[in-house]
């Protein structure tokens, strides 16, 4: 070490790590500027931001460089609305001079030219309100859009000509008001340019009952307003896409004169909101008053002003998907945003009005902050009638951005055991239950809250499920996290579709594998989901936007969305022969009504009548198709039940025979329907009541005049299943589920949860974790099962060794076709386990006829494995355990080519074929299973670490024609599960060349063949 | 390529032991036309070979008596590699590198505004495969194109024309049949497939030389 840099060099990284923000207290400074600011722009080219002190009278120009305000501008009073003209010269303040008693002198526009300070001062007569730029590309100044509470003019900076554009009475407070009133409540306005300065998004009476919405199209001069009405008021912040073509308005986003999405949980405000649209990453940063808001102590951070008012909710600002509004994470921030907010050019520092003046945040360096997430957002343990004793799973915890950040878990019960439950990221925590605290049938919910003293996000809690199911208790619960709202079968396809509202996805699922397909997206807080008519297109309704979107079944795709009339949430849809009708929600007068579409020309139509009745009815009711398209049933939690007749093409019943109804609904083509526990005739006129001794029932699909109905006691206890001849017939072979249907609650009263799927063989039950999957024969005796074989799983091979991947052939092993991706792999598969020598092992996949699993690695010599499903315990099979039977996967494919062996060339990650041979100093990497004891060690089911590498104890050779190939590692395959072995090897010059070279792996007095292609 | 190397100096190495006689150095272009072979298999029939490619060289001649000459050539042939099947043809970049030494035989005297000549000789010739492997070939049920090289020895024969142009500077085209075994390392038959065995090379060239 004689070279003097490198201390030098220590030095410099010690400096630059101390001055990295990771160790940072907060996100985010405050720039406090003694008044309330009214509006800001973004000056890029001179490094400043201004800021319209409405109160102090001035313009602070705060440097972007520091984030102080270094000087200030003395304007006029009341400086409301500020603009930036694009070539940035001119810099358009309104001042708002709207006082009792009136004077016209001070309603006046000041134009500051930003060149040489020069102003020019314009009597508007009317308070003007709002100011924006637009046209001026590519270089010039543009003129300013002015908004006055008369109307709408334009300035042109150049002459300071004013001219009309348009009549149009805004709303305003007059000077004084009652204290506290923020400048946004006394505006009420606000309007900003899209950053191709060709588009003006605005609102105006913004917190009030119906607002003006308008865009202004620069090319056209066209200025178009619409009307909403939203509960609560949009609040006047406006942010636009760069394009244009959609803005954020208030809570509610809004394209193409349609309000496309808005967020689920607004809360009540009269000041909290501002937000900024980042369209090139399809981002929204956003603080919306949010019901679900975190409370707690007030934010720290060194920057926040002495002084600043102590919050119970705590200020978050979301980073959401701009189509649909998905929350990807919340930051916690240290005031609220109250006002505009802008991102500058490069989309990383975000500037908004807030509390004590303006807030910086530096959204594009969020990686570079401490924050906290969960790999999984659930976590499944089931305990099984094979395997009682505590059981465990594992949850990995990470800093999204790669750091390490400390964190703590916390259980919201006994009888979780976290192990670390507190600790640094990247971890692994191990989550065990005892089984003897859950001692319910079905599922129990726990909450593993997430919490860290440095992380800057609030992490989303990780659902623990619990299940515990007796043995009697049918059905294999597939974990699918997130709220669901509704299950369809498409028996045609062979597939069923699950709505998930929080994260607004379809979820498209194989009805063969039970495995998922595609998730994909809706708009926002999808409701429901009905077939098109000719059964190519699902429909998919939302209770957060105007939007019924579509998807083409045969691509499962998207295609265009179906606009609901103006203020028309979708709450149902269901499709007839004659016509396809939503429920939805007005939101002009808060009832429910009904549209209907037409999917050919992608309108939408509220029908003026439904028949002789009112369009008028329950907002929250729900819609029935009848399978052969003649009939759809509208029922209502307030106990109304309707009836559409394709054939009449109108409503032919109303009738209100209950005080309320909810539970489960359904129509078939028997002229018989199901409210709840009620069965009504064609006329809709109760015929009787289901058996509901079991439990509320939750759901209820026909099959032909009988069908499957699903009930539960309590979200926790077991389910029960009925396979019912007709829906009166009583009760018919109940048997418990493996956990309770999704159950109807007072937001959601009515509950589809039921999916039929004859082609598979299977019922699908929406359930609390997930779904369950059952036989469609699951009430039926069913004989023992039977092992008939243990072969390799790699490739079909008798020998077998300790720690290897197996195939068990029999018949009758397992009612359902499930494999898991699961980590560590469950011991009890569907409602299977295997043992040997008594000993439950990990499962990958079962069915009737072949299960796949993992052998533990501390057994070996002769072995004894059974089989345990609801029917009984299989005879038991004797077996050889090897310590080391090595064997290479079959299961390459490429092209048409399948049961290729799994050898890789690493130069081009590519099988090795004869078209892909092996070359002279290639390295090949080898995949199989079997090749015994490793170290360090690993249990059985567990994934492989990626450091430090397990490698085996009993070292392989290698050789290619006769020649040894140079052993590079043999070990486990690093982040897979440790039944999955990895030989990585170099080919020397000189080997054999030729089309079928023997390559051979030997290991313990065992060995195994293959022939490759060998060039040099 | 070390062999293509050796040969090249022992060719040089050959022509060094006339010096005193006249000599002509000239380079030529053109384009290879190559015969393809057929393919028999259960699978169904197929052709491979090398598709039409540029051509280019140089050589060295000298003068040995008055209607024979000697030239030794280097030729630089752009040719992919390819299966066909029906509609189907699957390719892969290649390219070859032949040497050779020719017997010149001329109808008159050197010197003459106007010669016509045939030329036969022997040579070299490296097939090459250049492209990306990848563990799927379509029509990989016929041969495998491989990225290797394959020598294989050559005849060749052919026939042309020169016209002085200039004192000392002259065109000439020719005509030639450059004749090889079949490399089957570079497209491997599949197993079951049968190969034709002999592949030729037909190269038309013009070229400009010098005389010192």
């Amino acid at each position: 070490m004689r070279c003097n840099g490198f201390p030098i060099l220590i030095a410099l990284a010690t400096l630059a790590s101390a001055t990295m923000p990771c160790d940072a207290a907060g996100f985010g400074t405050v720039a406090a500027i003694g008044g309330h600011a009214a509006d800001i722009a973004l000056d890029e080219a001179r490094g400043v931001l201004y800021i319209a002190n409405f109160t102090a009278n001035r313009i602070d120009v705060l440097s972007t460089a520091d984030n102080t305000v270094h000087t200030s501008i003395n304007v006029s009073p009341q400086p409301g609305a500020l603009a930036l003209s694009p070539d940035a010269q001119y810099l358009l303040v309104a001042h708002f001079g709207y006082t009792t008693p009136p004077d016209s002198s001070e309603n006046l526009l000041t134009l500051i030219h930003l060149t040489d300070n020069s102003r020019q001062t314009f009597i508007t007569g009317d308070p003007p309100l709002g100011v924006a730029f637009f046209g001026g590309v590519p270089t010039g100044p543009g003129m300013a859009l002015v908004v006055t509470t008369t109307g709408f003019f334009t300035l042109d900076p150049t002459n300071g000509v004013l001219s009309g554009l348009k009549t149009f009475a805004n709303l305003a407070q007059t000077l004084p008001v009652v204290a506290p009133t923020f400048p946004g409540q006394i505006l009420q306005t606000a309007l900003t340019t899209s950053g191709d300065h060709m588009t003006i998004w605005g609102v105006a009476g913004a917190g009030t009952g119906n607002q003006v919405l308008y865009q202004f199209n620069a090319r056209t001069g066209v200025l178009t307003p619409s009307v909403d009405v939203s509960s609560p008021a949009l609040l006047n912040r406006v942010s636009v896409a760069y394009d244009g073509s959609y803005a954020m308005i208030g809570w509610a986003m809004f394209s193409s004169g349609a309000l496309v999405a808005r967020y689920p949980n607004v809360s009540s405000s009269t000041n909290v909101t501002g937000h900024a649209i980042d369209q090139k990453n399809n981002l929204i940063y956003a603080q919306i008053p949010d019901v679900t808001q975190p409370v707690g102590p007030p934010y720290t951070s060194t920057t926040t002003p002495a002084g600043s008012t102590p919050s119970a909710s705590l200020p978050t600002l979301l980073l959401m998907d701009a189509d649909n509004l998905t929350v990807r994470d919340r930051i916690l921030i240290p005031e609220d945003m109250v006002g505009r907010a802008v991102l500058n050019t490069a989309a990383t520092i975000l500037y908004a009005v807030s509390d004590s003046g303006v807030m910086v945040l530096p959204v594009g360096s969020l990686n570079s902050y401490h924050r906290l997430a969960s790999a999984q957002e659930d976590v499944l343990v089931q305990t099984t009638f094979c395997n009682r004793t505590s059981v465990a799973q594992t949850l990995t915890i990470t800093d999204p951005g790669g750091g390490h950040t400390d964190f703590t878990i916390t259980p919201s019960q006994k009888g979780v055991t976290l192990t670390p439950s507190s600790g640094t990221t990247p971890a692994t925590v191990q989550v065990m239950i005892d089984p003897n605290v859950f001692q319910t049938k079905g599922t129990t919910v726990v909450s593993l809250a997430l919490s860290s003293s440095s992380a800057i996000n609030v992490p989303k809690a990780v659902r623990l499920l619990v299940n515990n199911p007796d043995q009697n208790q049918r059905g294999t619960v597939v974990d699918v996290p997130g709220v669901l709202s509704d299950i369809l079968p498409d028996t045609a396809r062979n597939r069923f579709y699950i709505l998930r509202q929080d994260v607004n996805q379809l979820l498209v699922y194989d009805g063969a594998t039970n495995q998922r397909i595609v998730a994909l997206r809706t708009a926002t807080t999808p409701t429901m989901m009905s077939f098109s008519n000719d059964q190519k297109y699902l429909l998919v309704t939302h209770n957060d936007s105007q939007l019924v979107t579509v998807y083409d079944l045969g691509t499962l795709l998207p295609v265009s969305s179906i606009v609901l009339p103006g203020g028309h949430y979708g709450r149902a849809v269901a499709q007839s022969n004659a016509e396809t009708l939503v429920l939805a929600r007005d939101e002009s007068n808060g009832t429910g009504v009904i549209d209907t579409i037409d999917l050919t020309y992608r309108t939408s139509n509220k029908l003026a009548t439904l028949g002789i009745y009112n369009n008028s009815i329950s907002p929250t009711g729900v819609l029935a198709s009848a399978p052969n398209g003649r009939t759809i049933m509208m029922a209502a939690p307030d106990g109304a039940v309707m009836l559409y007749s394709a054939d009449a093409n109108t409503f032919t019943i109303a009738r209100k025979d209950f005080t309320s109804l909810s539970g489960a609904f359904a129509a078939s083509s028997y002229d018989s329907y199901v409210v709840g526990n009620n069965v009504l005739n064609a006329s809709a006129v109760p015929q009787g009541t289901m058996d509901s001794s079991l439990g509320i029932t939750a759901g209820f699909a026909f099959t032909g005049q009988g069908g499957y109905q699903v009930e539960a006691a309590a979200t926790s206890s077991a389910g029960v299943i009925q396979n019912l001849p007709s829906p009166l017939a009583g009760t018919v072979r109940p048997i418990p589920m493996s956990e309770a249907p999704i159950l109807p609650t007072t937001t959601n009263a009515f509950t589809r949860t039921v999916a039929p799927m004859p082609s598979a063989g299977t019922v699908i039950a929406m359930t609390v974790s997930g779904f369950t999957v059952l036989s469609a024969n699951y009430a039926a005796a069913t004989a023992p099962p039977a092992i008939n074989s243990v072969v390799s799983a790699a490739d079909g091979s008798a020998s077998v060794a300790s720690g290897g991947l197996i195939s068990v052939y029999g018949s009758l092993m397992s009612p359902v076709n499930i494999a898991t991706s699961q980590i560590p792999l469950p011991t009890a598969l569907g409602e299977s386990c295997l043992t040997v020598n008594g000993t439950p092992i990990p499962l990958l996949f079962v069915s009737s006829g072949q299960i796949n699993a993992q052998l533990p690695f501390n057994l070996a010599g002769n072995a004894t494995m059974s089989i345990h499903t609801p029917a009984g315990i299989s005879n038991n099979f004797n077996f050889t355990i090897q310590g080391t039977a090595p064997s290479i996967f079959m299961s390459g494919t490429a092209g048409p080519e399948t049961g290729l062996a799994t050898i890789v060339r690493f130069d081009n990650g590519q099988l090795v074929t004869p078209t892909n041979p092996i070359h002279y100093g290639d390295i090949v990497v080898i995949y199989l299973t079997g090749m015994g004891a490793i170290s360090p060690a690993v249990d059985a089911g567990l994934a492989a670490p990626m450091s430090p590498l397990s490698f085996v104890t009993d070292t392989p050779t290698l050789t290619l024609g006769g020649s040894p190939l140079t052993l590079l590692y043999a070990g486990l395959v690093p982040g897979s599960i440790s039944g999955l072995n990895q030989i990585n090897a170099t080919v020397p010059f000189g080997v054999t060349q030729g089309l079928s070279i023997p390559l051979v792996i030997s290991q313990g007095g065992g060995s195994t063949t293959l022939y490759v292609r060998v060039v040099k | 390529m070390r062999t293509f190397g050796v040969s090249i100096l022992l060719l040089a190495a050959a022509s060094a032991c006339c010096f005193g006689q006249q000599w002509e150095f000239g380079g030529l272009g053109g384009a290879g036309f190559l015969s393809n072979v057929n393919v028999s298999s259960t699978y169904g029939s197929a052709t491979t070979g090398f598709q039409t490619g540029l051509a280019a060289g140089a050589f060295v001649g000298q003068n040995l008596y008055p209607h024979i000459s000697g030239e030794i050539h280097y030729e630089f042939l752009q040719s992919n590699l390819h299966i066909k099947s029906g509609s189907q043809e699957a390719t892969f970049s290649g390219n070859a590198h032949t040497v050779h030494y020719d017997i010149i035989l001329h109808t008159n005297k050197k010197g003459s505004r106007t010669q016509f000549f045939v030329a036969v000789g022997a040579g070299l010739k490296i097939f090459r495969g250049t492209g990306t492997e990848a563990a799927y070939q379509p029509l990989y049920q016929f041969g495998y194109m491989t990225k290797t090289q394959q020598l294989k020895p050559m005849a060749s024969v052919g026939a042309g024309v020169r016209f002085t142009l200039a004192n000392r500077f002259y065109l000439r085209t020719e005509f030639r049949d450059f004749i090889t075994p079949f490399p089957t390392q570079v497209i491997a038959p599949a197993p079951g497939t049968k190969f034709g065995s002999i592949l030729q090379d037909f190269v038309p060239m013009v070229a400009l030389s010098y005389e010192f």
